[in-house]
């Protein structure tokens, strides 16, 4: 495990965000998301990220992932290094069908087209999507977009992928086998950056952790520890 | 991502949403033709078979104007709401936006070219053969086609900071469809300033009048005047997407919150 070794893939220095607040006559001002945040992901890694609801973890998942700036501070990636992010119920355009939506994200991704082609056969078989490949992704349950989601992300070679809850949805036969590819991917290349509220999934795949609170890393290291951690927030009152 | 795997990412992504369109109806592909033929008719029937346009050509007059109207009003509003569409691939990619609205594009220029064919076939049955002439419609079309990516990428902008916008812009489209000689010649105003005051201030109407030049009268456009517009509409899209480069996680926070 390379982890604490070498350059970061990906590092965020002292970086905050707020989000202008939307509706303004109930609300002034903005709303504070992350607070001076330092953080370095290394290659090869399992990061999981823990806290409880609202607390800015898929706020963070989006800066790791270029997808929004921070107000503050600084995101810096290693150049070339591609990242997706999986989220529930984002990242596809219902209308087309889950062959024309993985090969949309593979070319998002910078593959060619040939390349993207030649993804879809195994996306398709390690999905068991089976003949809802060919659907519309209008008419998938949550499920099936969570299998969909993940196997492209996973299939297309993404350097970072960043999970936001995606696989607490799936069925638990596909979830297995969804962490036994992480798992056999994290002595190799593939980063991840996890985002779970179950326990022990954190445990069991992620080689590090921090616990998200307030905006600002309350914990962070070895997956028990700060499972533990976040066990003790979560019986303080709101 | 490289040039060239931009703008086939960007062709890829309308061939899609064309495929997937055409599944959608019973009639397919027919709805393009379909579509615009529809439009033609009800303006034939209000301002010829009610109004008495007191045009002998009014139906080809007509259509040059329509479908070329057509295709910018229509591009134009999608394209302008594209990256707001597209929320589920901006949430999930740190991608440039200007791909979405010329993809929307893209797809409208599919469909215009089936238009124009259609068109040509029905001038030169109507007694409008093709002459040396129509040549001048590559640089009349090219022109169209800037102004078409300028004002989609400002909407596209405009809408994704504020939704209102689109609403506004549709509106807009109404208004253009009534001023810029559509289904009236704006040669035809009786004051020659009022004409030549029209087509400065509306480069649409200009457009319009240029395709109608050249198509049933075999007469070149104003160059200088087309060249201007050309210019104009380079300028604007030089701007904007540099401002959408730059501020493309901006764009994405409006998106997503």
């Amino acid at each position: 495990m390379s982890a604490g070794m070498g350059e970061p893939m990906l590092a965020l220095d002292k970086v905050s965000l707020s989000y202008p607040s939307r509706r303004q006559s109930f609300d002034h001002g903005s709303h504070h998301v992350l607070d001076s945040l330092s953080l370095k992901l290394y290659e090869g890694e399992t990061l999981g990220i823990i806290g409880r609801n609202g607390v800015g973890k898929s706020t963070l998942l989006r800066l790791m992932a270029g997808i929004l700036a921070p107000t503050s501070g600084k995101v810096r990636q290693r150049p070339g290094k591609t990242s997706s992010l999986l989220t529930i119920g984002l990242g596809f355009r219902p209308d087309l069908s889950g062959r024309d939506n993985a090969m949309l994200a593979a070319m998002l991704q910078g593959a060619s087209a040939r390349q993207a082609r030649g993804y879809l056969e195994e996306i398709k078989e390690f999905s068991e999507l089976g003949d809802s490949f060919e659907e519309r992704v209008k008419t998938y349950s949550s499920g099936m977009l969570a299998r969909l989601g993940f196997t492209t992300a996973l299939k297309t070679h993404v350097d970072i992928l960043l999970i936001d809850e995606v696989l607490s949805v799936g069925d638990a036969q596909f979830r297995e086998k969804a962490e036994e590819a992480m798992k056999s991917r994290i002595s190799g290349e593939q980063t991840v950056v996890f985002v779970s509220h179950m326990e022990g999934q954190v445990r069991d795949i992620c080689s590090r952790a921090i616990c998200l609170h307030k905006g600002s890393i309350l914990a962070e290291g070895d997956p028990v520890d700060v499972l533990k951690a976040y066990g003790a927030i979560l019986r303080e009152p709101r | 991502m490289s040039i060239l795997q931009y703008f086939r990412l960007m062709d890829t992504m309308a061939r899609m949403a064309l495929r997937a369109d055409a599944a959608k109806y019973f009639l397919g592909y027919i709805w393009w033709i379909l579509e615009p033929l529809l439009f033609v008719a009800v303006f034939y029937v209000v301002f010829e078979l009610i109004l008495d346009s007191g045009r002998a050509d009014f139906l080809v007059f007509l259509m040059c104007g329509k479908l070329v109207f057509i295709w910018f009003s229509k591009s134009v509003n999608q394209a302008a709401n594209s990256i707001t569409a597209n929320k589920g691939l901006i949430g999930r990619i740190n991608v440039t936006k200007t791909l979405f609205p010329l993809a929307v594009i893209q797809e409208g220029m599919y469909r215009q070219i089936t238009v124009f064919l259609l068109l040509f076939c029905f001038l030169a049955f109507k007694g409008y053969p093709p002459t040396q002439a129509w040549f001048y419609l590559l640089p009349v079309i090219f022109v169209n086609y800037l102004m078409i990516v300028a004002c989609s990428y400002i909407g596209a902008c405009l809408v994704c900071v504020m939704r209102d916008f689109s609403m506004v812009i549709s509106l807009s489209m109404t208004f253009l469809m009534f001023t810029s000689g559509v289904f009236w010649d704006a040669r035809a105003l009786g004051d020659p300033q009022k004409t030549e005051l029209v087509l400065a201030v509306n480069p649409l109407a200009f457009i319009i009048d240029a395709y109608r030049q050249v198509l049933l009268h075999a007469a070149a456009p104003d160059w200088l005047h087309l060249l201007q517009i050309a210019c104009g509409a380079i300028v604007l899209l030089v701007v904007v997407v540099a401002v959408m480069r730059k501020s493309s996680q901006f764009l994405a926070l409006r998106t997503l919150s």
